[in-house]
């Protein structure tokens, strides 16, 4: 048993922040309040200054993903920038890392270059207006003609939908068949003629990364992923299962950003003639920032190392990482505002930003509430009476 | 990076865990209501060889490493042996026995060790004070140097095993104007004139171990009773944490296991508007928080446990957020397990009600989770 990172994780961690740092977090507030042109433009540089450094291809392999190297490189740019690594996880995880667990060979060879890169930007489509855990609640469809399938339907809210050249779209071939055997992934690419994007959707948080609906209207696919049809749900689930380590990633990599500007403010702001972190109202917050960090990012490594070795257990501790890493980060913000208090509620501070970035983590690829829902299943049916 | 168990420990925990389920847990019920101290799980304890686990053979121990240690509390928790035969345990080896095995002369090793890792004797140690708990430097208990011997005066208190102890490890001042300079620790045998112990308190928790006051009223020992030499008192002190903070909570990840498990097994069974409670959201949440619970946790232990197994330095920041965690965490979630169990989690004869009277101490014994947010803010201001 031996809960360290090797030394080349350390230094791999060390230089991924050292990156960041330097490349990304100075940008992340200006990128927040840029008029949407010019976001999407910071964006796609943001991505291209990743992709050239190596750091959107760390974890890929010939075979699959290294999902603890991906959970490092995730957090440094979460902690930098939490709305770059949303639109860099669209792009490498959820978009290249379908293709590079799914996909056939040509499929890799013709589009993971490009979006590792960060040459092309991917995305994925999925989640619609009546349907988002309940995937088999979507209604898009495909139909085959002459050997090319042809998509409609609304995806709602696709991050990266903006500025994506490529989009992996979730859609029924055989609604007779069931969702189990009914639906399929398609690539689709932004040039395919059917293909709208939306306008862009403004959120809460989390306002440098670029959300759009997607709209197909009898819109040529090149092709389903994997080339075998009727494998959608389970491969959605397969990344969806995965993606909880990066959701974690997002939600500590806020959680420690949060504790550091904390820190550093409780160490420089005085009051009635103290540091205020020498008060224990607000030093026990900047403890349970540092606990919360510390038992999520450990929730994650366990996880992420337990897909990398094949672990049964890797889904459910997957889950519980980002459970508990999403409610974390809601709590570390909030004691973070109430430590800058006045001056974290000024429009355009660190602390007003993280503020808002932080709750997408108790919402995104399953609410808090469908992990519990989950979690709880699989230890009660461990007691199920006849 | 590496979390697995080798199929040893897998295997050890299987077993140890059967055992505690079989021999030891029917056990508990009746001796948690009598809330007295019970030397029949002792016994069946001490027969299982749980005294001796990280001793070498030679003393009379099976040299296990401090995951396999935590791996026995987690199990016996888990198999539902209650938290005060399970912290008897752990005061007796890990800070009376360990203590004198880790700093004490060949001689007081040769005395002391094999019999208490047998369980043939029973070990305290006793530093805390009516007036002294987490500032244990400012104890005012005192050791005066008279030729060849030393004499002991003062009053410990909250001392887990004093009233069925056979040694005591004490911590008492040889020169209090060199505060914790001049702390040094000493075994006292039972039966030495001027060392006695008050009546038993009855405790909220963990009623199956003997906690009282140590009285030492001219208490003579002669100095080759000090452990460890004159004025290293505190750095024993400070060693337990080591132990406080991995596998003297290891119990109280087991105890989360048994409740879970319990929970789950009653959500299933239990019908309310001709559904199984399971069916309910509110309880398959609580199912759902006790698991994360235990996950985190188990992280937080083993994480201790197996950077001192490799010989590392205690990380304080890791060792707090250990206890905290499972102290404070561990209380609430063992508070749901009761709601769980409704009007019947009130009940003496259901153990989540022993677990949740239990489960309290860990954020009070061995540094309290106030505490432990201290060290972390200051760690953090500096």
């Amino acid at each position: 048993m031996d809960y360290q990172l090797s030394s080349d994780q350390v230094k791999l961690e060390q230089d991924i922040a050292a990156f960041c740092s330097a490349e990304i977090a100075p940008r992340a507030a200006k990128l927040e309040r840029s008029p949407a042109r010019e976001k999407d433009a910071l964006m796609r540089d943001n991505l291209k200054r990743l992709g050239r450094a190596g750091w959107l291809a760390a974890g890929h392999g010939p075979d699959g993903m290294d999902l603890v190297t991906l959970y490092l490189v995730g957090e440094a740019t979460a902690r930098a920038c939490p709305a770059t690594f949303i639109s860099m996880r669209a792009s490498t995880f959820l978009c290249a890392g379908a293709i590079r667990l799914f996909g056939t060979k040509a499929q890799k060879d013709r589009c993971l270059t490009g979006l590792l890169s960060g040459e092309t930007v991917g995305a994925l489509a999925y989640s619609e207006d009546q349907a988002g855990t309940d995937m088999a609640g979507i209604t898009a469809t495909a139909r085959e003609d002459h050997g090319t399938w042809l998509l409609s339907g609304t995806k709602d809210i696709v991050v990266n939908a903006p500025m994506a050249d490529l989009f992996l779209v979730l859609a029924w071939h055989d609604r007779p068949a069931g969702p189990d055997s009914g639906m399929s992934l398609f690539l689709v690419e932004k040039k395919a003629e059917g293909l709208s994007v939306g306008h862009r959707v403004e959120t809460m948080g989390l306002k440098g990364a670029p959300l759009a609906s997607v709209t197909l209207d009898g819109c040529a696919s090149a092709g389903i992923l994997g080339d075998v049809p009727g494998q959608g749900l389970g491969q959605m689930k397969r990344l969806m299962a995965m993606g909880a380590v990066g959701m974690a990633a997002l939600s500590v990599g806020i959680g420690m950003a949060c504790m550091e500007i904390s820190t550093a403010h409780a160490k420089a702001r005085m009051a009635f003639g103290r540091k205020i972190g020498m008060f224990q109202d607000v030093g026990f917050k900047l403890a349970d920032m540092f606990a919360y960090n510390d038992l999520g990012r450990m929730l994650a490594l366990r996880a992420a190392w337990g897909f990398n070795t094949g672990d049964r257990e890797a889904d459910v501790l997957a889950s519980c990482a980002k459970l508990f890493a999403g409610e974390a980060a809601t709590k570390i913000v909030n004691w973070g505002m109430q430590i800058f208090a006045g001056h974290g509620y000024l429009a355009g501070t660190d602390m007003e930003r993280l503020y808002r970035d932080a709750k997408f983590g108790e919402i995104c690829e399953r609410t808090s509430e469908m992990l519990r829902q989950e979690i709880s299943q699989q230890e009660l049916d461990r007691f199920v009476t006849a | 990076m590496d979390f697995t168990l080798t199929q040893e420990q897998k295997l050890f925990r299987e077993t140890v865990y059967r055992y505690g389920r079989d021999e030891v847990a029917p056990l508990c019920e009746e001796a948690d209501l009598r809330g007295e101290f019970s030397f029949e799980i002792w016994n069946r304890l001490a027969s299982f060889g749980i005294f001796g686990l990280p001793f070498p053979e030679e003393l009379g121990g099976s040299g296990a490493d401090i995951v396999t240690c935590c791996l026995a509390g987690e199990a016996l928790g888990h198999a539902g042996v209650d938290g005060g035969s399970l912290l008897a345990w752990g005061a007796h080896t890990y800070l009376c026995a360990h203590n004198i095995f880790t700093f004490g002369t060949d001689e007081q090793k040769k005395n002391y060790v094999p019999k208490l890792a047998s369980g043939e004797w029973i070990g305290c140690m006793g530093l805390t004070e009516p007036g002294s708990g987490s500032d244990a430097a400012s104890m005012r208990a005192t050791a005066l140097r008279k030729g060849d011997r030393y004499i002991l005066n003062g009053t410990k208190t909250f001392i887990t095993n004093a009233p069925v102890s056979d040694v005591y490890v004490v911590f008492a001042n040889v020169d209090r104007a060199r505060k914790h300079e001049g702390i040094t620790a000493f075994i006292v045998e039972k039966g030495t004139p001027g060392l006695s112990t008050s009546t038993p308190f009855h405790k909220m928790g963990c009623k199956c171990s003997a906690t009282s006051e140590v009285i030492m009223e001219d208490c003579e020992v002669p100095e080759t009773n000090v452990l460890g030499g004159e004025g290293k008192g505190w750095i024993i002190a400070l060693s337990g944490v080591e132990w406080d903070r991995c596998t003297l909570l290891s119990p109280m990840l087991g105890a989360a296991l048994f409740n879970l498990d319990a929970c789950a097994r009653y959500a299933n069974e239990r019908h309310q508007f001709n559904r199984p409670i399971r069916s309910f959201q509110a309880i398959q949440h609580r199912i759902a928080d006790m698991k994360v619970f235990i996950e985190a946790a188990r992280l937080a232990i083993y994480r201790v446990a197996s950077a001192k197994d490799r010989g590392q330095m205690l990380n304080p920041l890791q060792a707090a957020v250990s206890k905290v965690y499972a102290g404070d965490r561990g209380f609430e979630m063992a508070s749901e397990a009761v709601q769980v169990f409704g009007g019947y989690g009130f009940m003496h004869e259901y153990p989540v009600e022993r677990n949740f009277r239990d489960s309290k101490l860990a954020a009070i014994g061995g540094g309290t989770s106030d505490i432990m947010r201290m060290i972390v803010s200051r760690i953090m201001m500096m």
